[in-house]
């Protein structure tokens, strides 16, 4: 039986796994993805986590992983389709059947991308509508495309777009960006991004691939002639194995306060999933350790109550 | 190790090869794409008698990404007996591939 389970490879459970390590803990990370490093793996450049200025997404989440894996740390690749309590502690359930027993479990799955839901999209996924510019960016070299959203993530992926693009139009539903100032000052300064703002997008049409995105601009009706969508309208929480389990806000984020301490006890939410005001790689990398903390003071007070069967 | 194909040797490589070909379309900056590549060689390896594999740069032949209508990478084309048979794409698993390479 192990002492903790991490359920999830980004930075949260990453860090979490160097800091299990450290304190001597018998454990394993499980990852739906086969040397998984999280979302970051899909930022073009990160510019705000300390100490790796400038350093892309990708490289930043393979040093994350690298550290882990340099101190020992066991991964397995599968994806949880449940947490059972058991014997005072929880098993772990993987999609290819096998299960693991462990007293606590640390669950860092973080977010996956939040769907448009109009018109088109699961009709075009792959055929223009995208959820990663960085992927596929250079198919619209030339073209023009739209971006979807008015978070960091979205204005990351204008700026990309617009080094390849013709022309990139920017909708966002609100008349302010919620992205930092910076970031919104590159796009401003930008002559082929085109921001289109008080629109919400209603259906993206075309033919074989796509042509255009139908938007409602302030109750008036038009079409942006485009090739491509990047969706980017933030994510939604991977806590669906947790329903019933761990207590959750509206939106499916399980709560829980800076000691990623849940209402399931053994239980620690750390990263993305995390009831927090500011989702980011640092952050998250900061829930990792502090969840392991709170494992090892769960194991000191009620280690003697789980069963080893 | 996979062949780099381009406009001018697709013919010759894919479309003319003496047995069913995954024509592998990826671009540089593409984290699944990255992570995949350990996938196709570990099939290139296993599977090597039955399939050819090959990868399609889209940075720098977009005109056969145009061609063959791939607007997302990855996107493992599979060829057989000239023409396209199937295809797949996103963040693959080894065993997505390999029941492909069972059909064909």
């Amino acid at each position: 039986m192990y002492d903790t389970i991490i359920v999830g490879s980004g930075a949260a459970g990453l860090s979490a796994a160097v800091y299990a390590k450290r304190a001597a803990l018998d454990f394993a990370v499980i990852e739906k993805e086969y040397l998984g490093t999280g979302q970051i793996a899909e930022s073009e450049r990160v510019d705000n986590y300390l100490g790796l200025y400038g350093e892309s997404g990708y490289e930043l989440g393979e040093k994350f992983r690298a550290h882990a894996e340099a101190l020992g740390t066991t991964f397995i690749e599968g994806e949880v389709t449940e947490i059972i309590p058991e014997n005072g502690g929880y098993r772990v359930v993987i999609s290819d059947g096998n299960s693991f027993a462990a007293k606590t479990v640390v669950y860092a799955a973080g977010a996956s991308h939040r769907r448009l839901d109009i018109k088109g999209e699961a009709e075009f996924s792959g055929r223009g509508v995208s959820y990663c510019a960085v992927c596929d960016g250079a198919f619209y070299k030339d073209k023009d495309a739209a971006v979807i959203g008015g978070g960091d993530t979205a204005l990351g992926d204008a700026l990309y777009l617009s080094k390849l693009a013709r022309k990139v139009y920017l909708v966002h539903r609100r008349d302010t960006f919620r992205a930092n100032k910076a970031l919104q000052e590159q796009v401003l300064s930008k002559d082929n991004i085109e921001t289109v703002l008080n629109a919400v997008p209603v259906e993206i049409t075309g033919e074989k691939l796509v042509n255009g995105l139908r938007v409602n601009q302030s109750g008036t009706e038009k079409i942006l002639s485009v090739n491509g969508v990047f969706a980017a309208v933030g994510t939604v929480p991977d806590s669906g194995v947790l329903k019933g389990i761990a207590d959750m806000d509206g939106n499916g984020y399980i709560i829980a306060g800076e000691d990623c301490v849940t209402s399931a006890k053994g239980i620690f939410a750390a990263g993305d999933v995390r009831t927090k005001a500011l989702r980011q790689v640092i952050t998250a990398a900061a829930d990792g350790a502090n969840s392991i903390l709170s494992v090892e003071k769960y194991l000191s007070e009620n280690g003697g109550q789980i069963r080893e069967n | 190790m996979a062949v780099r194909v381009n406009g001018e040797n697709f013919e010759a490589e894919v479309l003319g090869a003496d047995k069913a070909v995954i024509a592998d379309f990826y671009s540089d900056s593409c984290v699944p794409c990255k992570r995949l590549s350990p996938v196709l060689a570990e099939i290139e390896e296993e599977y090597g008698g039955k399939v050819k594999l090959v990868k399609i740069n889209i940075n720098f032949d977009a005109e056969l990404a145009e061609k063959y209508e791939v607007q997302t990478v990855p996107t493992l084309v599979f060829f057989k007996n000239g023409a396209e048979a199937s295809r797949q794409s996103g963040a693959l698993k080894k065993a997505d591939i390999v029941s492909e390479i069972d059909k064909l």
